[in-house]
């Protein structure tokens, strides 16, 4: 683990030029939005010209876009990322304000998804062929093929509004002054269904994979040697076969988790959930360049270390270097 | 009649009432009010700035009229009074004397004083806020001879008719002691409020709510009944009518519930769908015209469009039957100022396509006369689905129009900035008077960027004239007179075309009492509401 | 091939969707010949009660099942034209990157790799709230998400092929490197690279019925995402205006999907499990 710092911090510096590209990248894309910060703030409150243009001048919106890039980019290269003007607040504080609701329910809807997808996974392809595993092909794609914000408003009028099993949105109880363990299970109840909802097309997809990769580890020599040996069915599913499909899963881990970001902004939207996805859309809406440039940015971070993560497991899964713990 | 347990179709009578009366006072219930408890409220947007004084508008007014207060607040039989008791106009029309409430204190537990009121006249409502600006141009000192007297001096008569009619949206009072020497539009007041209101604010969570808490010291003898009133942010237009079903919203304003889905959840055990309360909350369907395209410069061109749209559909099936059918720019339900005796525009496509051709755009070979840019705004469902129908309207006398949907923003700049657009579908509120409202949308010579005003480029130095010598008339049935004048002009003229007016629905759990007894209600203090737990 | 593709019951299953799909999209101006928005009858009209609109009205009068088969039309051109133009673009890109190699490869994976780590839908919703949502429009907000896939793979497969003979002929020949990449190592590494079109053509099929969701759909078009968004208002009064477009949706999400399995298989020569 003393290890995985300093390969962090190499990592996040070879990201640099990249993370500059989608700087830059993001800052022109809004330049040519029709309409800035002032036009988005006035439809709530009505002005004419000259307040815009006061506005535009308090906002630092009168001066040229390179001259804005300039004093955007030298700030953040003090790692200052900036203020917000729609929310009157400086960006490190709204987005950290955000970032663990997102955390919390992607970090939960990947656990749900690579935890029971793999898990099915291994079911469906421990007999490939088989109605089980036929069965639950099936399942698996038309769960695929479901929008998640469709299946999230069905989760809600079921379980929420017919059932009243669950809350409808919202990370906690507002304002219940609940501390501890009764708030923690507050948020875990709260996070039920936009975790079933953002989780389950990567379910799908996961055990569609694990399966995939199973049938092909059946296939290979050692396995036939392995079966030639006498071993129990089970045994080689568990032992040898599973833990070598799970490697490609793993891999998948990483390059979802941009995916599963954009997809939490449709599902935070469907169930109120206070996370950057929405953030997202709200600094869109908005205008708030210097916001969803704080967003973009924070989100390729976490992408990046997410990745790290991953790749971090995998060394450990890896057989090549997993050889000498399983003798133990 | 208990309004509250109205039957569905005495929902649909009452909503096509609205254009013909104001609604009855309700019979006072004789249940007793309960004390306590929290009101959870269902907010779509989430303004950021919640200094009515600045920014008069009804999202604002949602959360802050709660706690921030103006001097007067409408009720269905004229005007009460909130921090100002008496008003009275001088017959000069240059001066406007207010008696103030005695025993208010501000939140913080200063006391409230003229001279508060001086400093909010002159230093924010006529300066800084949206609407003041017109209404109070004119104000040029406000004195204070005494701490309960306040005495508007304005420099060229302003009729009184006029001030009254602001009293309720126009003239929140803030605190001058926190103001004052300040950057005001950059106070932070203007995002944690302070007032003399029944409620004081509490928290914003960015993204989840709004907490507002009991004043303790309310000048309103046993006011407020509630604890606490929450606003919860359900960003997703469908999440509210599953709140209230759940329970974990007791009250949905301003349509939250999605009008095509009310008779389905009138009918569960618990909720109560009520309509009264907007009357002096009127939205207006309008279409907004560029005169700089040649096509719609030509008057016929726009009597035909008037002619294309059948206002009875857009009231029965977009709004459901919640909303009438507009005759003109002053919406029928105002008590003051509405005429019926304009020109009409009877739902009549052949006549449309006969003036059309008339006008000399002939069908060409595809059938078509001419193509359009049609820009619905995007604020409400309505005008949105208003924009969908009006293109297949204008389909039927070959105009084809090309929808371009914006997002706020972008709205914003293309119609009152860039006038990129032909046609535009507008949702401007009707505020009790034409010069606060109305006149703005044809008036000419107004800068561009200003948002909900005439940037369609039209110019009528008749209209201009009217407008001009009403705001400067004092005698009351004199102004009434010229303002019938203006809407005769502009429904001849068409300088834009009024489709329908509608106020919004509130649905609310049958434990929530007290709903609805002004006109005002949703952007009303909220003092008497309580709750049967 | 194709017989192979028919041995599998995937490929049988995913075929017999999209041939379906295609051939309503085809007929629709057949079928419905008015626009499919315009308004056609009473409001909110039930499936299956009017047998002049089977599948009923929504809530200004349209037509459902106009809708759904004119919808059939725009999501499946949507969903091919994305893809399409995704893997077009990650196709020159991966094969230009690859054969050129050095900084201009480093240079153009840079750019790859900054469009992988910003989540696609974000970027598809700033692109389309900005640029205003119209049909080419929302084709190109998801094709900017998903041609950087296309891309490595069509780059990895120019690295296997730019040192094999016939390249080399070709240089010594004489002709433009550039020539040598798009006329004669692109077509050898597209196989590879269309393999991955199945998945592109159903995530784009689900990104484009998400942002109608958010309502930045193209509103002179009918999609089924459109169709959805426009059903949700009314989920509990009507719930038909939107799971029958969302049914529509999931048959063809998964046919296209199984399609691509089919295809995937009947190319791999061993396809028989143990």
């Amino acid at each position: 683990m003393n290890r995985a710092l300093p390969l962090l911090r190499r990592r996040l510096l070879s990201s640099l030029p990249v993370l500059l590209i989608v700087v830059v990248g993001s800052f022109l894309l809004l330049e040519a939005a029709p309409g800035d910060a002032v036009d988005a703030y006035l439809v709530s409150i009505g002005g004419d010209a000259g307040l815009a243009e006061q506005l535009r001048r308090d906002w630092g919106l009168d001066q040229s876009a390179w001259g804005r890039f300039a004093a955007y980019a030298t700030a953040l290269a003090h790692g200052d990322l900036g203020w917000s003007v729609a929310f009157s607040r400086p960006i490190r504080e709204v987005i950290l304000e955000r970032l663990p609701n997102t955390l919390l329910l992607m970090g939960a809807a990947t656990a749900l998804s690579f935890g029971l997808g793999s898990l099915l996974g291994i079911v469906a392809g421990a007999r490939p062929g088989s109605a089980r595993d036929r069965a639950l092909s099936v399942a698996s794609l038309a769960l695929y093929a479901v929008p998640g914000f469709w299946l999230g408003l069905v989760l809600i009028v079921v379980f929420a509004v017919e059932l009243r099993w669950l809350p409808l949105g919202g990370v906690e109880t507002i304002a219940s002054a609940k501390t501890g363990i009764d708030r923690a299970l507050d948020i875990a109840r709260h996070l039920v269904l936009p975790v079933a909802a953002l989780g389950m097309i990567y379910l799908a997809l996961y055990l569609r994979v694990m399966r995939a990769g199973m049938a092909e580890v059946w296939r290979m020599d050692f396995v036939l040697a392995l079966r030639a040996r006498g071993l129990s069915r089970r045994r080689i599913v568990l032992a040898h076969v599973a833990r070598n499909a799970l490697l490609p899963l793993v891999t998948m881990l990483g390059l979802q988790s941009a995916s599963m970001l954009g997809g939490s902004v449709v599902i935070e939207s469907v169930f109120a959930v206070p996370g950057i996805g929405r953030l997202a859309h709200e600094a869109v809406s908005a205008r708030d360049v210097p916001l969803l440039l704080g967003i973009i940015l924070s989100s390729a971070v976490l992408v990046v270390v997410v990745n790290l993560l991953v790749d971090i497991a995998y060394a450990a899964l890896d057989p090549r270097v997993g050889a000498s713990e399983e003798q133990a | 009649m208990n309004i509250l347990n109205m039957s569905r179709r005495g929902l649909l009578q009452g909503a096509a009432a609205i254009g013909a009366l104001a609604a009855l006072p309700f019979p006072v219930l004789a249940q007793e009010a309960k004390k306590g408890g929290r009101l959870t409220v269902a907010a779509d947007s989430e303004p950021r700035n919640l200094n009515p004084a600045i920014v008069a508008s009804n999202g604002v007014f949602f959360v802050s009229s709660k706690i921030v207060e103006p001097l007067a607040e409408a009720s269905f039989d004229g005007l009460d009074g909130r921090l100002a008791t008496a008003w009275e106009g001088s017959d000069d029309g240059l001066s406007v004397t207010f008696t103030l409430r005695e025993g208010v204190t501000w939140h913080d537990g200063k006391p409230f004083t003229s001279s508060d009121v001086a400093f909010s006249a002159l230093e924010v409502w006529r300066k800084l806020q949206n609407l003041g600006r017109v209404v109070f141009k004119d104000l040029e000192a406000v004195d204070t001879p005494d701490a309960r007297t306040a005495v508007f001096r304005f420099a060229r008569p302003t009729p009184f008719q006029l001030i009254r009619n602001a009293l309720p949206a126009l003239t929140a009072v803030l605190p001058r002691h926190l103001y004052e020497g300040t950057d005001i539009a950059a106070n932070p007041a203007n995002t944690a409020p302070v007032g003399t209101g029944p409620f004081r604010f509490a928290e914003h969570k960015a993204g989840e709510y709004y907490r507002l808490v009991r004043n303790d010291t309310y000048w309103g003898e046993g006011l407020p009944h509630l604890d606490e009133i929450v606003y919860r942010v359900l960003p997703d237009r469908a999440a509210a009518a599953g709140a209230i079903e759940a329970d974990e919203v007791q009250l949905a304003a301003f349509s939250a519930v999605p009008l095509a889905d009310l008779d389905r959840i009138s009918k569960v055990p618990g909720v109560e769908v009520v309509t009264a309360g907007y009357e002096a909350l009127t939205y207006q369907l309008v279409v907004e015209i560029n005169h700089r395209r040649k096509e719609l410069a030509d008057v016929k061109v726009r009597q035909a469009i008037a002619h294309a749209i059948d206002k009875d559909f857009v009231v029965k099936t977009i709004f459901l039957g919640y909303a009438a059918a507009a005759t003109g720019p002053v919406p029928k339900n105002d008590p003051q100022f509405y005429t019926a005796d304009v020109p009409q525009y009877a739902f009549d496509v052949a006549k449309a396509n006969a003036l059309l051709d008339e006008a000399g755009y002939v069908r060409g070979g595809d059938g078509k006369r001419f193509a359009l840019k049609l820009l619905p705004a995007p604020y409400f469902n309505e005008t949105r689905q208003f924009g969908d129908y009006l293109r297949q309207a204008l389909a039927e006398i070959g105009i084809d129009a090309t929808i371009v949907n914006n997002d706020a923003a972008a709205h914003q700049k293309a119609v009152y900035t860039d006038h990129d657009f032909d046609i535009a579908v507008a949702p401007p509120v009707f505020r009790g008077d034409p010069a606060i409202s109305t006149t703005i949308l044809v008036q000419s010579g107004i800068p561009d960027g200003v948002p909900f005003s005439n940037q369609g480029g039209y110019a009528n130095a008749e209209v201009d004239a009217l407008i001009a010598k009403a705001a400067g008339t004092l005698d009351e049935n004199a102004r009434v007179g010229l303002y019938h004048d203006f809407q005769k002009l502009v429904a001849a003229d068409l300088p834009l075309i009024n489709v329908a007016e509608w106020g919004f629905t509130t649905v609310k759990r049958s434990s929530v009492k007290n709903v609805s007894n002004n006109p005002r209600w949703a952007v009303s203090n909220w003092a008497d509401v309580w709750l049967d737990a | 091939m194709i017989r192979r593709l028919f041995a599998t019951p995937e490929g049988i299953a995913g075929t017999a969707i999209l041939v379906l799909l295609a051939i309503t999209a085809l007929s629709a101006p057949l079928l419905f010949p008015r626009d499919p928005l315009s308004i056609a009858g009473p409001a909110l009209l039930r499936p299956f009660q009017d047998p002049a609109h089977l599948l009923g009205t929504d809530r200004l009068g349209r037509d459902v099942l106009a809708g759904l088969v004119h919808g059939a039309r725009m999501s499946l051109a949507v969903g091919f034209a994305a893809a399409a133009a995704a893997l077009f673009v990650g196709a020159v890109v991966g094969t230009i990157a690859g054969f050129a190699g050095g900084l201009v490869d480093e240079a153009l994976m840079r750019v790859a790799e900054a469009f992988q780590i910003v989540p696609g839908f974000l970027l598809a919703l700033a692109f389309v709230s900005i640029a205003g949502p119209s049909l080419a429009v929302v084709v190109a907000a998801i094709a900017l998400g998903a041609w950087t896939g296309p891309a490595r793979v069509a780059r990895a497969e120019v690295l296997s092929i730019r040192e094999r003979d016939y390249v080399a002929a070709n240089r010594v020949v004489g002709m433009h490197p550039l020539e040598i990449a798009l006329r004669e190592v692109l077509p050898n590494a597209l196989p590879p690279v269309m393999a991955l079109s199945s998945v592109i053509v159903a995530g784009a099929v689900l990104t484009e019925a998400a942002l109608s969701f958010l309502g930045l759909g193209d509103p002179n078009r009918v999609t089924w995402g459109a169709m959805i968004a426009e059903g949700r208002a009314v989920l509990r009064s009507a719930p038909y205006l939107s799971i029958i477009p969302g049914f529509a949706l999931v048959v063809a999400v998964v046919g296209v999907y199984l399609f691509g399995e089919g295809l995937v298989e009947a190319s791999t020569s061993r396809r028989r499990y143990l």
